[in-house]
């Protein structure tokens, strides 16, 4: 019998020699550890042995032997370590999920650092050397290099600071419990038996030699009602059973007859003639949806392509024929391209999980979900069961960006293995699941001309976007491009192509990086040839109230003052500035309510909302907490329970503009209640007659809906009356079906990105990021900054290193791995300066709105334009790998 | 994900610190019986009285990455030691471990594809996707071997001892490239026990770099490993292996000649460069490979002898 010593406490290790440390740590109680990648390249479950960080998913168990463990739990047991503290105050987190990991490394690095090098200030070098094994999805590094930074100066030596986000102790601390952290009392677990191979029809599914299997106690089939598999890993049956092995030995003895059928990969593929199709005439409906939206009206198909889908297209022939008179004059003003856009991984570092368990007729779920209210009402629609008998819980969430908004298989299966089994069952996705089956913003081909007016107006432009959504359809990339800069005419066609791989889902402003990508480039290429400064030309043609002030912010900048043209450079190095602009839909969801109660002396706000790693409990405690003078600490948030008052969806940036708005509403009924009941008025002169009066209100409770936003000044409109009716219909379509409103005014960016290319290995890196929003007020400003920084992280790793990676015959996902998938590090995040125009929204209760999708879609075709400025050669297909740069250059040296 | 699974040939397996070995495990790619040598095998670095060192198979990447008298003596080793994995992998993982590793294509990593590297009989990478295989096209298998530290050992002429054979060569170790079916010759059962490395020549230095697209922890696209001896301004000696781009770690033999009695300068290097992809023959989605490896050549080359020039002109 071997022991170790974990957090000061022994622990008898297993003898199975298979066994890794992960899963003592985990099954022993201590959640905090977190497993993500399972091949070492993440870090999240790093734990010290004997004061080393080691990655625990990789260690066997018995390596532990004799030796003395540190988790999370034990880090900061006696009192919160310095880094803790740094990290809670610089905010250098989000969703939290990569957090441990870090918190782990950076305190181990910490006290040596200090042990050798005193109160020292470490360099962002060192601090990206030292924690460049670990890897974080919403993009904290801005923060961790402070945090660390000054944790080692000293900074953090004193009392516990007051942290911008409410829950950031929970998550430094290891305590933050998530799906995967759900443990009940003869829980089992759930596994699910994938296809693979691409397409083809099952039969003879026979599921008793799994039944047979000893600790297996449910297998409940998945497969659709035709049999079909359309996809590597489409799901087929699920097992649960008493442990992961046992289900998943219990998954292989499953037995099922494959009959394959002709399979098609890929964009290029799936358009030819003779592709073998998809989805025939009668399973459309079987089909995904990319898009957050319902579908609009109905589109055609021919084969795998569904399309033309052309709404926002204006005077469409007519652009056409200027384009094509252009062309065959030679116009030098004519930009024409073909742009594309890679597949990108949501790579959320929690996956998909549920926990589903029964207690009589009263289910309960845990879901890694960014929507609480609406699973619940979709699992009460699909099984037939009364609202208040489905409980949905998300107390945090390991990020989503978009993955995680609708019913997902995770929660299905658990859902009817627990149903089966009379239990409780866990289902959480492995590494490899999350990066093939759970959905990804498509990949794109972009077809591009754009046509500036003899008097250097915008007169016509043109782009035909084919997604790439594999059994998924809806992606709307070109119709984007019909709410900003106007034109005389636009030519703005949408198709979907579908093929055999898994379908696409929304990610973070859907459509929206890959259109700015192509229209960003087009008229930083326009402005190239008509020899005027690219912020100038944007000016020239986007009246957008908000963007005109950011342009002005952007002019402003010395990085774009000084600099130096492309021609003036020669060395190995060269340095590139490059301007892009984006926006996103101002959205709220009706219905969205607030319950504020004063309960025995506090302030408590519920909302059945979760939070994605955005900051929504923030958001509302700060809202509530300044106007009642109160810290945003003294106000209890509850949240993560769909028993609490309807809230919205952690999508289309909505969460903010839909529950400030009611908030402030029922701050107003509540303050009028506790005047109402107040057996005795403040002291005159009182310091803090809010904090006195709600310590002795009697238990109250209001609560508001989501109003209608005040009138906008003139000018100021929703996006999609660019549109004009097809927009509005739009509009009306979006609030009927799906409880979203576009508001007046539009979230805007406009980025700056300087990078140097390394002409030699094909390397980009950007050196200094600087980001201009306007989102209106900031209801969380240092939660916004936290925001803005991670969606320009996210965007770089969609400009330079993201891709998916397929077989071209099998449909595999061979980027299955973190290894393969390749998201940014703390070493790849640049200097970043954020700036916010606080105005544009005063229309809105609050003044708020959305920040997550805007900020992130300008990045790419930023950094693009940056490398055109810096190389003097435009690339047109992302991700700007070693590969294509290299490449690109020669094709230069060869022209 | 779960689906049918596709084995490497289920031999005994020995386990070291476990990086490599436990997520094949996980997947289920690899199975078989383990046989843990963590507790029983060499750790220690000892050093022969011409200077020469012998680095037992167990010793961590760590140690090596971070032992000043390696370093002093090795700077290739220590440096190839310090750019590979991440901290908390080099802490753990092992010379010997790193030599034996199984290969990173991502056709051999899932359980649900065969290769030539199981039990199948082609190389789904050639047919398929290989982004990231190699430009050396030596044998079926596409994918480059993933041991940086074997290259590195290759530009020390550097030998191992198993616990059946002594006086192997990184050749003799990894073979020539144009066996598939392994990774390594080492027989079912056979353990690397120890590397010895000559010792340094006078005036030696070296240095090592890898072209990834992210700033660290990325395994390499091309990797490369420099000695050089420069006397009176000229390349005296120059021993190139590279990584990344073949089967096996490739001494580029063709720029080695190139540089031979060659000032040590820019112009030089650049010219020799050319030579570095001499023999190659890129896959369809690999030719990018080349232009690195010179880039890379360039790079390491140009570092060197511009310490050396400035080692030169310090004043005393």
């Amino acid at each position: 019998m071997t022991t170790t010593t974990i957090n000061g406490r022994p622990l008898v290790l297993p003898d199975d020699p298979d066994a890794l440390l992960i899963d003592v740590i985990r099954d022993g109680g201590l959640t905090g550890t977190k497993l993500v990648c399972g091949s070492g390249v993440c870090g999240a479950c790093t734990v010290l042995l004997d004061g080393t960080p080691v990655v625990s998913c990789l260690l066997p168990a018995q390596a532990a032997a004799d030796k003395s463990l540190t988790t999370i739990e034990g880090v900061g047991a006696a009192g919160l370590h310095p880094v803790q503290k740094a990290f809670m105050a610089h905010d250098a987190l989000q969703c939290g999920f990569c957090t441990p990991g870090f918190v782990v490394e950076a305190a181990a690095f910490h006290d040596s650092w200090r042990a050798t090098k005193g109160a020292a200030t470490p360099s962002r070098e060192e601090i990206a050397a030292a924690l460049s094994g670990h890897l974080c999805r919403c993009g904290a590094y801005e923060g961790i290099y402070r945090a660390v930074a000054e944790a080692c100066s000293g900074r953090f030596d004193g009392n516990d600071p007051i942290a911008p986000r409410l829950e950031a102790r929970d998550k430094v601390t290891g305590l933050a419990r998530y799906t995967v952290d759900i443990h009940h009392d003869g829980q089992l677990e759930g596994v699910i038996l994938r296809a693979h191979v691409a397409h083809a029809r099952i039969t003879g599914l026979d599921l008793a030699p799994a039944r047979a299997i000893a600790g297996v106690t449910a297998v409940v089939p998945l497969l659709d009602d035709d049999n079909m598999v359309r996809f590597v890993g489409a799901p087929i049956a699920a097992v649960a059973a008493k442990d992961r092995r046992t289900a998943l030995k219990a998954i292989a003895a499953i037995s099922f007859k494959p009959e394959p059928l002709p399979a098609v990969i890929g964009l290029d593929a799936a358009r030819r003639d003779d592709a073998p199709v998809v989805f025939e005439k009668k399973d459309r409906k079987r089909a995904g949806n990319v898009s957050e939206g319902a579908g609009g009206a109905p589109v055609s198909w021919k084969g795998n392509v569904r399309g033309p889908s052309a709404p926002f297209s204006q005077k469409a022939r007519q652009a056409k024929s200027w384009l094509d008179e252009a062309r065959q004059q030679g116009n030098p003003l004519l930009v024409e391209e073909t742009f594309r856009v890679s597949t990108q991984q949501h790579a959320s570092l929690e996956p998909h999980a549920a926990v589903a368990r029964f207690d009589g007729d009263q289910l309960t779920v845990h879901i890694s979900t960014q929507a609480i209210h609406e699973s619940m009402e979709k699992i009460a629609k699909r099984y037939g069961l009364p609202h208040d008998k489905v409980r949905v819980i998300a107390d945090h969430v390991g990020g989503g960006f978009g993955s995680k908004g609708s019913l997902g298989l995770e929660t299905i299966a658990a859902i009817e293995l627990a149903r089966a089994a009379k239990a409780p069952v866990r289902v959480a996705f492995d590494r490899e699941e999350e990066l093939s089956v759970t959905g990804y913003r498509p990949a794109a081909e972009l077809k591009l001309s754009l046509l500036p007016s003899t008097e250097g107006r915008l007169k016509a432009l043109s782009l035909t976007a084919h997604a790439d959504t594999g059994a998924a359809v809806n992606s709307l990339i070109a119709g984007l491009a019909r709410l900003i800069y106007p034109a005389e005419a636009k030519e703005l066609v949408d198709f979907d192509v579908l093929s055999n791989l898994p379908p696409g889902a929304p990610f973070r402003g859907p459509g929206g990086p890959p259109m700015s990508f192509a229209l960003e480039q087009a008229v930083d290429e326009a402005a190239l040839r008509m020899k005027v400064d690219p912020i100038h030309l944007r000016r020239l043609w986007d009246p957008d109230p908000n963007r005109q002030r950011l342009y002005d912010w952007a002019a402003g900048l010395d990085v774009w003052k000084n600099r130096k043209p492309a021609a003036s450079q020669t060395g190995r190095y060269r340095r590139g500035v490059g301007v892009a602009t984006g926006y996103w839909l101002y959205l709220w969801q009706t219905g969205s309510s607030i319950e504020l109660a004063t309960k025995g002396g506090r302030i408590v706000a519920s909302c059945a909302v979760q939070d994605i790693g955005t900051g929504t409990r923030s958001v509302i405690a700060n809202t509530v907490a300044k106007a009642f003078d109160l810290e945003p600490q003294d106000v209890e948030v509850r949240i993560g329970r769909s028993n609490l008052p309807p809230g919205p969806g952690s999508g289309g940036s909505r969460v903010t503009a839909s529950v400030v708005p009611p908030t402030l509403l029922a701050i107003d009924k509540l303050k009028a209640e506790i005047k109402r009941t107040a057996s005795r008025t403040p002291a005159p002169g009182s310091n803090a007659p809010w904090r006195e009066m709600i310590a002795a209100s009697p238990d109250i409770a209001v609560s508001a809906r989501r109003q209608e936003d005040g009138k906008p000044p003139p000018g100021v409109r929703p996006a999609l009356h660019e549109a004009g009716i097809m927009g509005r219909v739009f509009g009306w379509v979006l609030r009927l079906m799906n409880h979203m409103v576009v508001g007046a005014g539009v979230p805007s960016s406009v980025q700056v990105m300087e990078v140097e290319v390394d002409t030699w290995l094909g390397h980009v890196r950007v050196l200094n990021a600087y980001t201009g929003l306007a989102v209106g007020k900031l209801a969380a400003p240092t939660l916004a900054r936290s925001q803005a920084a991670g969606a320009v992280i996210q965007g770089i790793g969609y400009a330079l290193y993201e891709s998916r990676e397929t077989d071209p015959l099998s449909g595999h996902v061979l980027s299955g791995s973190m290894e393969d998938y390749r998201i940014p590090g703390i070493g790849d995040m640049p200097k970043l300066e954020v700036h916010f125009d606080e105005a544009g929204f005063e229309h809105v209760p609050g003044g708020s709105v959305g920040i997550g999708e805007v900020a992130t879609v300008p990045t790419s075709p930023a950094i693009a334009n940056a490398i055109r400025d810096a190389i003097g050669v435009r690339l047109t297909e992302i991700p700007f790998r070693p590969d294509r740069l290299v490449a690109a250059l020669k094709g230069r040296d060869a022209a | 994900m779960s689906v049918a699974v596709v084995t490497a040939k289920p031999t005994p397996e020995f386990r070291a610190g476990g990086t490599d070995f436990s997520e094949r495990r996980r997947s289920g790619v690899s199975q078989g019986m383990l046989i843990d040598i963590s507790a029983t095998g060499d750790k220690t670095i000892t050093w022969d009285a011409d200077g020469a060192a012998q680095i037992g198979a167990l010793t961590t990447i760590a140690t090596i990455a971070t032992d000043a008298r390696i370093a002093a003596a090795y700077p290739g080793i220590a440096a190839s030691a310090h750019g590979l994995a991440t901290p908390q992998v080099r802490q753990v993982a092992t010379l010997g471990g790193n030599l034996a590793q199984r290969s990173r294509c991502w056709y051999f990593r899932r359980a649900d594809i065969d290769c030539l590297k199981k039990s199948g009989s082609t190389c789904p990478a050639r047919s398929g996707n290989h982004l990231y295989g190699v430009a050396f096209d030596l044998g079926d298998c596409v994918a480059p071997h993933p041991s940086t530290m074997a290259a590195a050992l290759l530009a020390y002429d550097a030998t191992i001892t198993t616990d059946r054979r002594s006086g192997l060569t990184i050749a003799g170790l990894l073979g020539d490239g144009s066996v598939s079916h392994a990774d390594h010759t080492l027989a079912a059962g056979e353990m690397i026990k120890s590397i010895a490395l000559p010792a340094p020549l006078e005036g030696e230095r070296a240095s090592y770099k890898r072209a990834i697209s992210r700033t660290y922890a990325e395994w390499p696209l091309v990797e490369l490993c420099a000695r050089v001896v420069i006397a009176g301004g000229k390349f005296q000696l120059v021993r190139l292996a590279a990584g990344g781009v073949a089967p096996v770690p490739l001494r580029l033999t063709a720029a080695e000649v190139a540089l031979s009695g060659k000032i040590a300068n820019a112009a030089s290097i650049a010219e020799a460069a050319k030579a570095a992809t001499s023999g190659a023959q890129p896959l369809p989605m690999t030719a990018y490979k080349l232009d690195l490896l010179q880039g890379l050549m360039r790079d390491v080359l140009e570092r060197l002898s511009d310490e050396l020039v400035a080692h030169a002109t310090k004043p005393l």
